[in-house]
């Protein structure tokens, strides 16, 4: 049996429509209605999601639902939307261009031109990396 | 599509990572900007840093060049959206200056291809931007 690897080839492949739908109709449509469950069933129990720019790794489902907790918190307003996908079901892989407009309480709207690499073990997100053109917004869960 | 694809999956890694990010390694000028359309953009979003038409590209490669001893690209990982003539790859870029320091990136580029060249190219970096 073929270990795991980050867009190894050796996986089944999704039909080509399903890697775009799981990026923009339910993980970030989650995460703009602050939907946790639905954000979370995108993911396996032992995901993990780097935010790259800042080195910050988030290992594990319960780690990726406290940062999301704190980012719902913290911003009254969240919308990822101008979406480019490269999608390759080949290496059951998928990395998306988008802007987000995001707004934390009290503030002003900050725009943002970001992208992420999901990399899927089977039908769910296994490693995910987000590159930020601005500071990082993903931070630790609050304890 | 955005563009009419026209490059199978090999040939999209080929161009990628050999014709591209292997000429920029040895500092072949010239071949690194075939790969480019005279109208191409090469935009660097975790900066907002944008280097519009083949001039302005071949600026920012020559400044790129005379700033490092040594480049190196390398570990790629690439997604290949071929029916829609697009590529990502992330990889490790090693730069050496000519003190020995050395900077590493970990990076992730953003190729649309049109007729077998980059037509638009975004790089997002893990540090800061060094393609200026």
């Amino acid at each position: 049996m073929i270990e795991w690897s980050e867009g190894g080839t050796a996986q089944a492949a999704m039909p080509y429509p399903y890697y775009i739908d799981i990026v923009t109709k339910r993980y970030f449509d989650g995460v703009d209605n602050k939907a946790m469950s639905q954000v979370l069933d995108c993911f396996t129990e032992d995901a993990i999601l780097t935010e790259v720019t800042s080195n910050t790794v988030h290992n594990g489902k319960a780690a990726i639902g406290a940062m999301f907790t704190k980012l719902f918190t913290d911003f009254s307003s969240i919308w990822h939307g101008n979406f480019v996908h490269t999608a390759d079901p080949e290496s059951n892989a998928v990395c998306s261009q988008f802007t987000v407009l995001i707004t934390p309480n009290g503030g002003g709207e900050l725009r943002y031109e970001n992208c992420n690499r999901f990399y899927l073990k089977g039908d769910k997100f296994h490693r995910v990396y987000v590159y930020m053109s601005g500071d990082n917004l993903l931070k630790e869960g609050d304890a | 599509m955005q563009y009419a694809p026209t490059l199978n999956r090999a040939e999209l890694i080929e161009l990628a990572t050999k014709s591209y990010f292997a000429n920029v390694d040895a500092k072949n000028m010239e071949a690194t900007l075939d790969c480019f359309h005279d109208e191409a953009l090469f935009c660097v979003q975790t900066a907002f840093t944008r280097h519009a038409g083949k001039a302005e590209i071949r600026r920012m490669f020559a400044d790129f060049f005379g700033s490092w001893e040594s480049i190196v690209h390398k570990d790629f990982v690439c997604t290949v959206d071929e029916k829609n003539g697009r590529i990502t790859a992330s990889f490790e870029a090693v730069l050496t200056a000519a003190d020995g320091s050395v900077t590493r990136f970990f990076n992730t580029n953003f190729w649309r291809i049109r007729d077998g060249k980059f037509q638009e190219v975004y790089v997002y970096f893990s540090g800061a931007n060094v393609l200026v």
